[in-house]
């Protein structure tokens, strides 16, 4: 039995693979970042960055335009994919989690906007629940957004971020944090426990004296 | 014409066992595997963990430290789990990508290997029924000298690691 299995296993993972090799090309400029500058727990970014303009699709299919629609409100943006097992869903539970510490008076304003990398799998129904599991009863308004390839890279270029290449799955880490202002003075790097530094900086970033 | 079925028999067993939830490693194990641990021997397994798939995805991470305590080099040649249908190491590169790799990883004597977010994990994709919080994954990982270990890793909820929250 257990040779059966290898050949099994051996078998499927010759036909599944994952990710594909191959080495990003970015065709925007990356964000400067200066980890640690002054009041923030994040990676300070130098010089502020503008809230970008980019029109995509909600997961009802309705169009949403960010820098319209999220004008005035703090805002945590992300790029990347359901299908990703650790940065992304560790970054949104971080997000979730940040929020829960801060006071409700900013979380209600406050946009978590996550923009899908990966266009052929994607749908607006498996991001709508992929993203619930985060969402849920959180008084934050989040947005999932989808579109063409061409769309999410004018995004990630409007944005300043490294363009997602290998179908989506190679794609910036990065949680941008705009404020009222509309300016992102502050970013946070691959994921790993940010959910502190989130929850410092938001307060300072809503408080507009970001 | 029965050898042809073999592997469908051995597929559905493998869903039918994983989904029931009784064996979540369905490759041959170690029956008393009871530690999460594999501290014994030249090759050191500590700190194993996985991360629960968000659904609709049915993608899980694995996530562990290799410790070479020997004086020779040894290759993590491939990890191996009954929890999904395919289990793939991934490294992350110089260049910043995360990347399968298929010939395994050197590791290097008496020096150690890290899976963590932004580095390196195992990505086992089409996880066999649900994986939870408090389930456990059993992974093999196979060296090319030290052979196969197995160690027992805790299901964790996303963003979490062992001892966190």
């Amino acid at each position: 039995m257990r040779r059966v299995l290898f050949v099994l296993i051996a078998a499927v993972l010759a036909l599944v693979g994952c990710s594909s090799s191959g080495s990003p090309k970015p065709k925007g400029s990356a964000l400067i970042v200066a980890p640690q500058v002054g009041k923030y727990a994040g990676a300070g970014l130098v010089p502020a960055q503008p809230r970008p303009s980019f029109t995509l699709s909600d997961t009802a299919g309705k169009s949403f335009a960010f820098g319209t629609v999220t004008a005035k409100h703090p805002t945590f943006l992300y790029f990347g994919y359901t299908h990703c097992p650790d940065v992304c869903p560790a970054t949104m539970a971080d997000i979730r989690l940040a929020l829960s510490k801060v006071p409700a008076s900013i979380v209600s304003r406050t946009y978590v906007v996550f923009v899908s990398t990966d266009v052929k799998r994607d749908t607006g129904a498996v991001i709508k629940q992929w993203l619930g599991n985060f969402s849920v009863s959180s008084k934050a308004t989040w947005v999932g957004l989808r579109g063409t390839k061409a769309q999410i890279d004018a995004a990630q270029a409007a944005a300043h971020i490294p363009l997602a290449t290998d179908d989506g799955e190679t794609h910036s880490a990065q949680t941008l944090l705009y404020g009222p202002d509309d300016y992102a003075r502050v970013t946070f790097l691959t994921s790993d426990n940010e959910d502190q530094a989130m929850a410092h900086d938001l307060p300072i970033v809503a408080g507009g004296n970001g | 014409m029965r050898l042809a079925w073999l592997p469908v028999t051995a597929g559905a067993i493998v869903a039918a066992v994983g989904a029931a939830g009784l064996i979540r490693g369905a490759m041959a194990q170690a029956p008393a595997a009871a530690s999460s641990t594999s501290a014994a021997g030249p090759i050191a397994v500590t700190n194993p963990y996985v991360w629960a798939p968000v659904p609709p995805s049915r993608t899980a991470a694995a996530y562990f430290t290799v410790y070479n305590t020997t004086g020779r080099d040894d290759r993590l040649l491939d990890v191996q789990t009954g929890a999904g249908t395919s289990a793939v190491l991934h490294l992350t590169q110089s260049n910043g990508s995360m990347v399968p790799i298929p010939n395994g990883v050197v590791v290097h004597a008496r020096s150690r290997l890290v899976l963590s977010v932004g580095k390196g994990h195992v990505m086992i994709e089409g996880v066999i029924g649900t994986l939870k919080p408090g389930q456990t994954v059993d992974l093999e990982l196979d060296f090319q000298n030290a052979g196969p270990i197995n160690v027992v890793a805790p299901v964790l909820p996303v963003g979490t690691t062992p001892g966190s929250r």
